[in-house]
């Protein structure tokens, strides 16, 4: 252990008044059994929840890849009709997208943002809450429509006139619909807390320029939720109305459109891409400066890099549509700005290596697997410059090429660091740590199974191989090709089998982690693992941009706040100084009733119009339940009268302290 | 205490207006998604508007036959002043709220939801001076749209005003709900605002073809 390292523990172990931590013990306690099941408002269960359901879709969607690679792993095959074949590759693509990928990265965010930042419970709880239930009921809907058959079979980006009420009758298309309805919800409810609790709820000493850059990727990626989802939101209403009430947004016979379905779509789907993308990017910072013992390289270059990815993010949208005619204008315009994006990755790339290069490597799984992503993401980055330009889109639209691509960007850019973030924060979730062994086990099967699956895939693609077929003949000279991927996906499913049993394993009988087990700088780690309930007995306050490692004795922590009722501290936006105290809700079981309410809404409202105008109803109701409890501290505080107080007042008893 | 030097909060107050406040924040970002929505509502209005040489489209479906079936501008210009002069009592509530007048507050709040209860009767006229319904084309999906999608944030804003005037009324003029009612007040600013625009595109810029 460094003398840093001593010093940051010691630093962090005040004395604690045993009363006093009783009775915020009890203050921030959830209630047990059912029912607490389905009030609490506590940021760590709720997010523990979202992270374990999105990898159960997860694993959904891997066995449904794994039914469509033996499908394909040779000429001819006759395991699944058509039909089915279209259901499942529009299930597995909808399902990675909406209900694995973007949830557990908010997932992620919604646990450790608030212990980075150092607060205890994020901005609005119940709203949390009611984000998750929305999310499952989305979940469910969507595989209980599967598993009747009526599953969506339209792709996962549904284009119109496919997904129109004339090629597809049926409830299909409309569950996949609402589906996305529900998760779009849940998504900008976790991105509005999110940017809340990063705003106004950083300890004192935090200033924008101290903030993790793991908080900053929740932050970008929160803003690109916001931009972005509006148009998918208005997307997913008006297709179902086209279908359900016979509007005319896509049908071309009425003046409609069907371009304006890929445009809706994709100024959603690409940002989509980074909303699930720059999330890993915080995992990445954080994972190297642990493992290499040191900050990482160009701190600012990195925000800034960050800021400029969400923006460009938004300038892309029309390159998933070189195929439709465009003005050549606007084909140069999208080239350019797809070609602009790989400047500011770059940069992070190259902070990244500069951090690696001085500093003092500590090889473990988690810097496994990003060492994995660098050489799998610049792959498909490759791939994609590529695919910018438009005589070459032209050629290898639709193909396996394609598919290729976009697999190494998102499994090599969102998979690989996710796989290395829950080896790094497994310790802190649950207090065991992960099988160091059986995760490099791990990683190299995945990357060979990986590599053997999408790597033939480029090459597919360029001898005319196209997406979504559901067989294909011995002449066309595809054979080998598939039958690698096909043994390469046998291989990933091993690997994630062997994570499976590690943590099972590791949750019984794994080493006891203890607070900080790797040596990290951030707040998260200054807790015990699992966190208490409350996250931090004091707030800290910090001195810089690493404070577990630059943290002393006399650094001070907050005190004052009640212990009586859920408050936390508020302060302002830039220096993150001192503002207010808030009270925060407690449990609630008006989440969960608004989120059925919500539920009827969009699930009934398929079958008949009436769902609307009830939803609309009980929804009403549910909110006024809400809003109408009376908070805690009513009883507690009411005669003591707030003293407003100046923060140089504030500053001075620090002094004086 | 702990030996450690602390940073004492506990005189600091128990809650702080505009951007002091996280739910004043979390309104803006709500606002923020909601402008947005309208932004791309006004994209696809203009996109689709490319695919028709007269628009409106001459109405021939059914009779009276109409070259040129520009929306009726009365009432809709009626209801744009009414929901810009409903702001006048809002700001009154909103400055009230942060003196803590509850007189001014609980009788600004009921002639707010008068006026809301107007904008909504309005509005629902509104929809029947369109001259196509939802299903004709798809110049009438996207009229109904905008108004639909405007008229349920009219409903949000009268719901949260009926809701914090029955707490006033039957509660009390707590500092939380103080701060609600500015929240409030923003949210109904920013409702009469995005009409402005919008009430000029749909509108006005069918007659200046």
């Amino acid at each position: 252990m460094t003398e840093k390292q001593k010093k940051s523990e010691k630093a962090f172990a005040p004395e604690v008044d045993e009363r006093e931590l009783h009775k915020l013990e009890r203050t921030w306690e959830e209630p047990r059994g059912i029912m607490g099941f389905l009030m609490t408002t506590n940021h760590k269960t709720i997010a523990k929840r979202y992270i374990v359901t999105a990898f159960i879709f997860f694993l959904l969607g891997g066995m449904e890849a794994a039914l469509m690679r033996l499908q394909l792993s040779r000429p001819g095959n006759n395991l699944l009709n058509p039909d089915l074949y279209n259901e499942i590759f529009s299930t597995h693509g909808t399902t990675m997208m909406f209900l694995f990928a973007v949830p557990i990265m908010e997932g992620i965010g919604l646990y450790f943002v608030p212990l980075m930042v150092g607060t205890r419970n994020v901005a609005f709880p119940r709203m949390n809450a009611f984000g998750y239930f929305i999310y499952l009921i989305g979940g469910l809907f969507l595989y209980t429509g599967f598993f009747l058959n009526v599953g969506p079979d339209a792709g996962w980006f549904a284009y119109v006139p496919l997904s129109g009420p004339e090629y597809s009758p049926g409830k299909r298309v409309d569950i996949w619909g609402q589906m996305i309805t529900f998760t779009e919800i849940a998504a900008l409810v976790g991105a509005v807390e999110i940017i809340t609790t990063v705003f106004k709820q950083r300890v004192p000493g935090m200033s924008l320029n101290r903030i993790p850059l793991f908080v900053w990727t929740q932050v970008v990626t929160s803003f690109m939720i916001i931009f972005a989802m509006p148009a998918v939101m208005l997307a997913s209403q008006m297709l179902p109305a086209d279908r359900l009430i016979s509007t005319h947004f896509f049908n071309p016979a009425e003046g409609g459109d069907a371009l304006l379905w890929q445009h809706l779509f994709w100024f959603f789907g690409h940002p989509e891409v980074y909303i699930i993308f720059i999330p890993a990017l915080g995992f990445i910072s954080s994972i190297i400066a642990t493992f290499t013992r040191r900050a990482v390289f160009g701190y600012t270059a990195m925000v800034l890099s960050l800021i400029a990815t969400g923006f460009i993010g938004f300038g892309l949208w029309v390159h998933h549509m070189f195929a439709t005619p465009l003005p050549q204008l606007g084909q140069s315009f999208f080239t350019g700005a797809s070609m602009m994006i790989s400047i500011p990755s770059g940069v992070q790339v190259f902070c990244w290596i500069a951090t690696l290069w001085s500093g003092k490597i500590h090889m473990k799984t988690p810097l496994i697997f990003v060492l994995g992503f660098f050489a799998i993401f610049t792959i498909g980055g490759l791939s994609g410059v590529m695919l910018a330009s438009v005589p070459l889109d032209l050629q290898v639209h639709d193909t396996y090429f394609v598919v290729a691509h976009f697999h190494y960007v998102l499994i090599g850019g969102a998979v690989f660091p996710l796989f290395g973030a829950i080896y790094y924060w497994f310790p802190k979730w649950t207090g065991k740590m992960l099988g160091e062994r059986a995760g490099r086990w791990h990683f190299w099967l995945f990357f060979i199974g990986f590599n053997l699956t999408f790597f033939p895939m480029h090459w597919l693609g360029l001898k005319g191989m196209p997406r979504r077929v559901y067989t294909y003949l011995p002449e066309m000279g595809w054979s080998y090709g598939n039958l690698a991927a096909s043994i390469g996906a046998g291989v990933m499913a091993l690997a994630v089998l062997v994570f499976l049993v590690n943590v099972l394993k590791s949750l019984r009988v794994g080493e006891v982690a203890g607070d900080n087990p790797w040596g990290a700088e951030t707040l998260e780690w200054s807790v015990s693992s699992p966190p208490p309930v409350y996250n931090f007995f004091y707030l800290p306050t910090v001195n810089g941009r690493n404070p577990l490692w630059s943290q002393m004795e006399e650094t001070p922590v907050v005190v004052g706040l009640s212990t009586e009722c859920r408050e936390v501290l508020v302060t302002n936006i830039l220096d993150a100084e001192p503002e207010h105290r808030y009270e925060l809700p407690g449990p609630s079981i008006w989440p969960f009733l608004l989120a059925l309410a919500v539920g009827e809404t969009f699930t009934v409202g398929i079958f008949t119009p009436w769902g609307f105008p009830v939803g609309a109803a009980l929804s009403t109701l549910a909110l006024f339940g809400w809003f109408w409890s009376k908070p805690k501290s009513e009883g507690v505080r009411a005669l003591e009268k707030p003293k407003t107080r100046s923060l140089d007042e504030a500053r001075l008893s620090e002094e004086g302290a | 205490m702990t030996g450690r030097p602390a940073l004492e909060v506990s005189a600091l107050p128990q809650h702080g207006f505009d951007t002091r406040a996280p739910l004043w924040w979390g309104n803006l970002f709500l606002l923020m998604i909601e402008t947005t929505m309208f932004g791309i509502l006004v994209a696809t209005y203009f996109y689709l508007r490319q695919n028709f040489l007269l628009w409106p489209p001459p109405h021939t479906h059914i009779s009276p036959f109409l070259l040129d079936p520009v929306p009726n501008l009365l009432i809709p210009t009626i209801n744009l002043f009414v929901i810009l002069l409903s702001c006048v009592p809002m700001f009154l509530v909103d400055k009230a709220a942060r003196r803590g007048d509850k007189l001014v507050a609980q009788i600004g709040l009921l002639i707010c939801i008068i006026f809301a209860v107007a904008a909504i009767i309005l509005r629902w006229k509104e929809f029947w001076g369109i001259g196509f319904t939802w299903d004709e084309n798809a110049y009438g999906s996207v009229m109904w749209f905008v108004l639909g999608m405007h008229m349920l944030h009219l409903m949000t804003g009268l719901g949260e005003c009926v809701f914090l005037a029955l707490w006033v009324f039957l509660r009390k003029f707590d500092e939380k709900h103080r701060l609600d009612i500015t929240v409030l007040a923003v949210y109904w600013y920013w409702i009469a605002g995005v009409w402005i625009p919008l009430y000029a595109i749909i509108y006005f810029t069918p007659r200046w073809q």
